[in-house]
């Protein structure tokens, strides 16, 4: 049942226009012209893998700072730690479209607007992702990384050589988490990018389908929308099962 | 080869209350050295502060000829063995023990060779291959302890390594250890909250409480000369059996009993006070004129049993050999070798006539 809302989506991109409306899946008439109005129309290859390359280069960082910080907070003792702990923890509840006009202004200041940089550095740190990482290595028994020490690494070596391993379900989701996060943001890229060539998936489809380019056809509208879905799609579908995996694998000793 | 040398060690989490508090100990090269105490009393503490993962508040800390206070626990040439182990879990036996020396830079070849010594002395070797979650308990320590002797470190750290085995693989361990000390001939601190554990593997015993050193000394030393009431009822089991009282006409006039005692060393200096007899369980024995109690439990071990024994208000454990054949209920005569009997102040708990 629940598959069915997705299900007409697909089969109405392969529609002719004017069969969409039919509430049944089947036509005689599939073709890829929507799809090919699309590509023809857009440059949604070229969004595609800015997408890609944001969302990546987000998800990347989101996890190796996020992990630093995480377990800074979690097994460094400093002054004030719990202080910065707490208000990384406020930010949390600052909502997002009260820092929006200053990081714009930010951007523009550091002239930024209209580069990769503006999609990916204001989405490196996640306080979501701080706070999974802090709270899943306050588990990890304390001897390993006691061991660890006496052993001979240093910080980085415990987190990378020791911790990560051990993280596996944690790092998997906030990288599912982060991704998709970076992937489906539609108004930020709209506030600072406004050259095509540069704009993400989601924005160009929305542009598309808004600004007039579609010309009411829904068919072309439906196919933007679907080839938008089908890559993070397959990436959940790749992790889930990898996740699922690596949280029934992980046991750790106490 | 090294000595350790704890100089006025203070060491506290929050600045209010002292976890150790004015620790003075000399560790001689070569020395088992046991540290032992209940629960909470700060062993694992001074443990990590000798590796260098806890800093002392104020005090000094020597390894040989070191002042090793801020040398961080990597470059104090020591190991250390965990009561959870702490092998790495994402690691083949192999790497756990190759791991130190990888960061250390020991070529491959060598790590080789250290490792499969290391895996024939403690009989490891068939385990190399497998990861921490396929060995039992007795094997993830052998492993634990092949870490550290991989290294060759010149102290060795062992904070409760036993406590998570059953009672004979702990006895089986415990032997091991002290195999290993000859073998090697390394200096090593053993922390564990077992005295008897504490009195089979140690050259010497520390005895700490509340973070405070009670007794340093030999097994036997401690046994037979506790410094105070503490360590008299820690060492032993069963434990010491105390009587609180007024020494009067060379008496122990304790709460419903009274016991002669002017055979005793120095009775007479403690006319009139207020003490604490203590007499161990093997030095209370049956006679046909002494002091008669009822006994109110009995516990047969085969090769000796105890007699549980109600003085006043009291009870006195006497430990006696097995062959004599007594009920529950039944009244006997017991007398004490007071040559063996300890006295303690009533206010401090100290040993009076300590030496
Ligand atoms: N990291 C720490 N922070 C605060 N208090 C601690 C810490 N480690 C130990 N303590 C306290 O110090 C005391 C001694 O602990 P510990 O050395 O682990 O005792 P033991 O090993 O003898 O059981 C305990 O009261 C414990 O709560
Ligand atoms: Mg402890």
């Amino acid at each position: 049942m629940f598959a069915y809302p997705f299900l007409w989506m697909i089969s109405a991109t392969l529609k002719p226009e004017i069969e969409i409306g039919e509430i049944g899946l089947w036509s005689s008439n599939f073709s890829l012209r929507s799809y090919k109005d699309v590509i023809s129309k857009i440059p949604i290859g070229r969004a595609l893998l800015n997408s890609l390359f944001v969302s990546s280069s987000v998800t990347f960082f989101v996890i190796i700072f996020g992990s630093i910080v995480g377990y800074a907070l979690s097994r460094l003792r400093f002054f004030g730690r719990d202080f910065i702990f707490g208000v990384i923890l406020f930010t949390m509840v600052i909502p997002f479209q009260i820092t929006l006009i200053p990081m714009y202004i930010l951007m523009v200041k550091f002239g930024w607007v209209d580069t990769y940089l503006s999609l990916i550095v204001p989405g490196m740190i996640s306080t979501f992702g701080i706070l999974l990482f802090r709270q899943f290595f306050r588990d990890i028994p304390q001897a390993l990384v006691d061991a660890a020490k006496i052993d001979g690494c240093n910080d980085f070596q415990i987190l990378f050589r020791i911790i990560w391993p051990l993280s596996k379900p944690v790092i998997i989701t906030v990288g599912i988490l982060s991704f998709m996060g970076s992937w489906n943001d539609v108004l930020w890229p709209l506030i600072v990018i406004r050259v095509q060539k540069l704009m993400t998936m989601p924005q160009l489809v929305t542009i598309f389908k808004v600004g007039g380019q579609a010309e009411g056809q829904l068919g072309a509208q439906l196919a933007a929308a679907t080839l938008l879905a089908i890559p993070i799609i397959l990436i959940y579908a790749f992790f889930q099962r990898y996740f699922i995996e690596s949280m029934a694998t992980s046991g750790l000793k106490g | 080869m090294a000595t350790i040398t704890l100089k006025n060690i203070n060491k506290s989490f929050d600045n209010i209350h002292l976890v150790i508090n004015k620790f003075d100990l000399e560790i001689n090269d070569g020395e088992f050295m046991v540290l032992v105490g209940p629960s909470g009393c700060g062993k694992s503490t001074l443990l990590r502060m000798i590796a260098g993962l806890e800093i002392p508040t104020t005090g000094e800390i020597w390894i040989s000829d070191t002042l090793v206070n801020p040398v961080p626990p990597k470059d104090r040439n020591i190991a250390m063995v965990f009561q959870n182990y702490a092998l790495y879990p994402h690691m083949s036996v192999f790497d756990n023990l190759a791991f130190g020396l990888k960061l250390r830079k020991v070529p491959k070849s060598e790590i080789v060779k250290r490792v499969h010594k290391a895996a024939d002395i403690l009989e490891i070797k068939d385990l190399l291959d497998r990861k921490p979650k396929q060995l039992s308990g007795g094997q993830s320590q052998r492993v634990a302890l092949g870490r550290a002797i991989v290294r060759d470190p010149k102290v060795f750290l062992f904070d409760e390594p036993l406590s998570n085995l059953d009672a004979k693989l702990r006895v089986h361990m415990r032997a091991e250890i002290k195999k290993l000390h000859r073998q090697l001939g390394t200096t090593m601190i053993y922390v564990t909250h077992d005295q008897v554990e504490a009195m089979t593997i140690g050259d010497r015993i520390v005895i700490l409480n509340d973070g405070v050193i009670q007794q340093v000394g030999t097994p036997l030393e401690v046994y037979q000369n506790p410094a105070n009431r503490f360590v008299a009822s820690f060492i032993g089991s069963p434990p010491m059996n105390f009587l609180e009282g007024k020494i009067e006409n060379g008496s122990l006039l304790a709460e419903k009993v009274s016991i002669n005692l002017s055979e005793a060393k120095n009775i007479h200096k403690l006319e009139g006070e207020n003490v604490i007899f203590g007499i161990r369980p093997e030095n209370i024995h049956l006679t046909e004129d002494g002091l008669e109690l009822p006994v109110v439990i009995n516990e047969p071990l085969g090769n000796e049993t105890f007699l549980h024994l109600q003085a006043g208000q009291q009870i006195l454990i006497a430990r006696i050999p097995a062959l004599e054949s007594i009920q529950l209920g039944d009244r006997v005569r017991v007398s004490f070798d007071l040559s063996k009997a300890c006295f303690f102040s009533s206010k401090t708990e100290d040993r009076l006539f300590f030496t």
